[in-house]
C-alpha cells in the first residue's frame, strides 16, 4: 500500500466515525434541546428548575471534561459504555443544553398574537405548539441550529481523547507512524473544512426555502 | 325576549393594582349586533378579551348560553374556577377578529382557514376544505387561496382573518377595531364584509370601533365605555344623536371635531 493509499484509507475510516458521531449526537442534541426548551417554558416551577440545572451544569463545564467523566468515571459506578456511546452521549448532552436555549428563545420570539389567534380558534395548548408556534419558531431557530450543528461537528475531534477512532485520532496515528506532519494535518484541516462548508451552505438553503414568500 | 347569549354579571378586572373594569353587567341577545365605543383605556377591549378568554376575569361571572365561561359549579352548586376542558367547551361559541389580523404566516390562505376546523373540530379534510373555500368566496378571496399572507394587502389579510373566524361558526363574533390598522383606502372592503355578515347572519356581533358611521349602520345597540364602566347603552340613534351622559357628549364632540372628512 502506498503512502497516499494508507492516508486515504485510514482517514476515510476515521471520517466515517466522525460523521456517525456527528449525526447521532446532533439527533440527541436536537431531541434534548426541544424537550428542554419546552420544559423551560412550563408553568411548573419545578420542571423549569430541573432544566435550569441541566443547562447550567453542561454549559458551565467543558465538553472535554464531560467526555472524560462519562467515559472514565461512570464505569467506576458500574456504568460502562463504548467510546462511541460515551462520545454521542457527552456531545449530545452538551449541545442539547445550548440547543434548549435556542429552542426557548425561538418559541418566545413568536408573536404573542399567534397565541391569541390560536386561543380564539380554540386550539389546545399542545395543538397550538405543534401546529402554530413551533413551525414558526423553528424557522427562526434555523440560523442558530445551523451554527450549532457545525460547532458540534468540529467538536467531535475531541472524542479522539477517549480513544474513539475518529478522523483526528487516525490523523494522530498516521502522524506518529509516518512523521509526515505537514501533509497529514493539512489534509485533516481540508477534510473538516470540506464537510463543514457545504453544511453551512445547506442550512442557508434550507432557511431560504422555508421562508420563501412567507415571512 | 329570549335568553341572552352572553351575560356579564358584576364583572371586574384588575391588571395588578389598576382597575380596568368596574362591576359591569351586560347582556347580548342572540343575533344582536352591539358596538362598543369609548376613549382608549376605557375598558372596551378588555371587556371583549375577557369573553374570548384572552384575559382572566378578576371578579364576577360571564355566562355564554347559560354556561359559566370562567367558572364551573361543583356538586354543592358553588362556583369554582373552570377546568381547561370546560373553558374550551364554552369558548367554542366565541370567535374573534383582531386589529392586527394574526394570520398564520407559515400557512397559505386556504390552510389558515382550514386549520382550526381540521385540528380543533376534527372535521374531515375534504369537507373542511370545501367550507374554507366557501368562506373565502364569501369574503371575495377564493382566488388567493394558495398565496401566503405576506403577499396580501392589509384589507385582504383582514378578510382572510374574518373567513378563518367564521368557518368555526361562532355564535358570537368579536371584532376588535378591525380596521384600525388599515390604510384608509382599504377600510371599505373590510367594512363591506362585516356588513354582509351582520346582515345575513344570526351570529351575534360585538364590534369595538372608532368608525361611528359604521357603528350606526351595523349595530342594533351601542354601548359607551368610560373609566371601566358602561356609561350609556342604547340604540345608535339615541347614543349618537341624543346622548344623555355628559362624558358621552364630550366624547362625541371631540370625535366629530377630529373627523377629517365629514359625510
Amino acid at each position: 500500500m502506498s503512502f497516499w493509499e494508507l492516508i486515504v484509507s485510514l482517514l476515510g475510516q476515521g471520517l466515517v466515525i466522525t460523521l456517525l458521531t456527528t449525526v447521532l449526537a446532533a439527533i440527541l442534541a436536537l431531541v434534548l434541546g426541544f424537550i428542554g426548551g419546552l420544559m423551560r417554558l412550563s408553568k411548573n416551577k419545578f420542571i423549569r428548575f430541573i432544566v435550569a440545572i441541566y443547562v447550567e451544569v453542561f454549559r458551565g463545564t467543558s465538553l472535554l471534561v464531560q467526555l472524560f467523566w462519562i467515559y472514565f468515571v461512570l464505569p467506576m459506578f458500574g456504568l460502562r459504555m463504548s467510546a462511541l456511546t460515551a462520545a454521542v452521549l457527552a456531545i449530545g448532552l452538551n449541545y442539547g443544553a445550548y440547543t434548549s436555549e435556542v429552542v426557548r428563545s425561538g418559541i418566545q420570539s413568536v408573536d404573542e398574537g399567534q397565541t391569541e389567534a390560536s386561543i380564539a380558534l380554540n386550539f389546545t395548548r399542545v395543538q397550538r405548539m405543534r401546529r402554530i408556534i413551533i413551525p414558526q419558531a423553528f424557522i427562526m431557530m434555523l440560523p442558530n441550529l445551523g451554527n450549532q450543528l457545525i460547532e458540534l461537528f468540529k467538536s467531535t475531534s475531541l472524542v479522539a481523547l477517549i480513544t474513539l477512532t475518529d478522523l483526528t485520532y487516525q490523523a494522530n496515528v498516521l502522524n506518529a507512524t509516518t512523521l509526515q506532519t505537514t501533509q497529514i494535518f493539512t489534509a485533516l484541516l481540508v477534510i473538516y473544512f470540506v464537510i463543514a462548508w457545504p453544511m453551512t451552505k445547506g442550512m442557508k438553503m434550507l432557511e431560504r426555502k422555508m421562508t420563501e414568500g412567507r415571512m | 325576549m329570549s335568553e341572552p347569549i352572553v351575560r356579564y354579571n358584576n364583572v371586574t378586572k384588575y391588571f395588578d393594582d389598576l382597575q380596568v373594569l368596574d362591576g359591569i353587567d351586560f347582556e347580548i341577545q342572540p343575533g344582536e349586533k352591539v358596538a362598543l365605543i369609548g376613549p382608549s383605556g376605557s375598558g372596551k377591549t378588555t371587556f371583549a378579551r375577557l369573553l374570548m378568554t384572552l384575559e382572566e376575569i378578576t371578579d364576577g361571572t360571564i355566562e355564554v348560553e347559560g354556561d359559566y365561561l370562567w367558572h364551573e359549579q361543583d356538586d354543592n352548586g358553588d362556583l369554582k374556577p373552570a377546568s381547561t376542558d370546560h373553558l374550551r367547551k364554552v369558548r367554542s361559541n366565541i370567535g374573534m377578529v383582531f386589529q392586527h389580523f394574526h394570520l398564520f404566516p407559515h400557512m397559505t390562505v386556504l390552510e389558515n382557514v382550514m386549520e382550526a376546523p381540521v385540528t380543533v373540530q376534527g372535521r374531515d379534510k375534504k369537507e373542511a376544505k370545501k367550507s374554507a373555500e366557501d368562506m373565502l368566496d364569501k369574503v371575495g378571496l377564493l382566488d388567493k387561496a394558495d398565496t401566503y399572507p405576506a403577499q396580501l394587502s392589509g384589507g385582504q389579510k383582514q378578510r382572510v382573518a374574518i373567513a378563518r373566524a367564521l368557518v368555526m361558526d361562532p355564535k358570537v363574533l368579536i371584532f376588535d377595531e378591525p380596521t384600525s390598522a388599515l390604510d384608509p383606502e382599504l377600510v371599505g372592503e373590510v367594512l363591506d364584509v362585516i356588513k354582509d355578515i351582520a346582515d345575513q347572519g344570526d351570529t351575534s356581533i360585538l364590534l369595538i370601533t372608532h368608525e361611528m358611521d359604521f357603528a350606526k349602520e351595523v349595530a342594533d345597540r351601542i354601548a359607551f365605555f368610560d373609566g371601566g364602566k358602561i356609561i350609556e347603552d342604547g340604540p345608535p340613534s339615541e347614543i349618537l344623536y341624543n346622548p344623555q351622559a355628559p362624558r358621552l357628549k364630550e366624547f362625541l364632540e371631540r370625535f366629530m371635531n377630529t373627523q377629517s372628512s365629514p359625510e
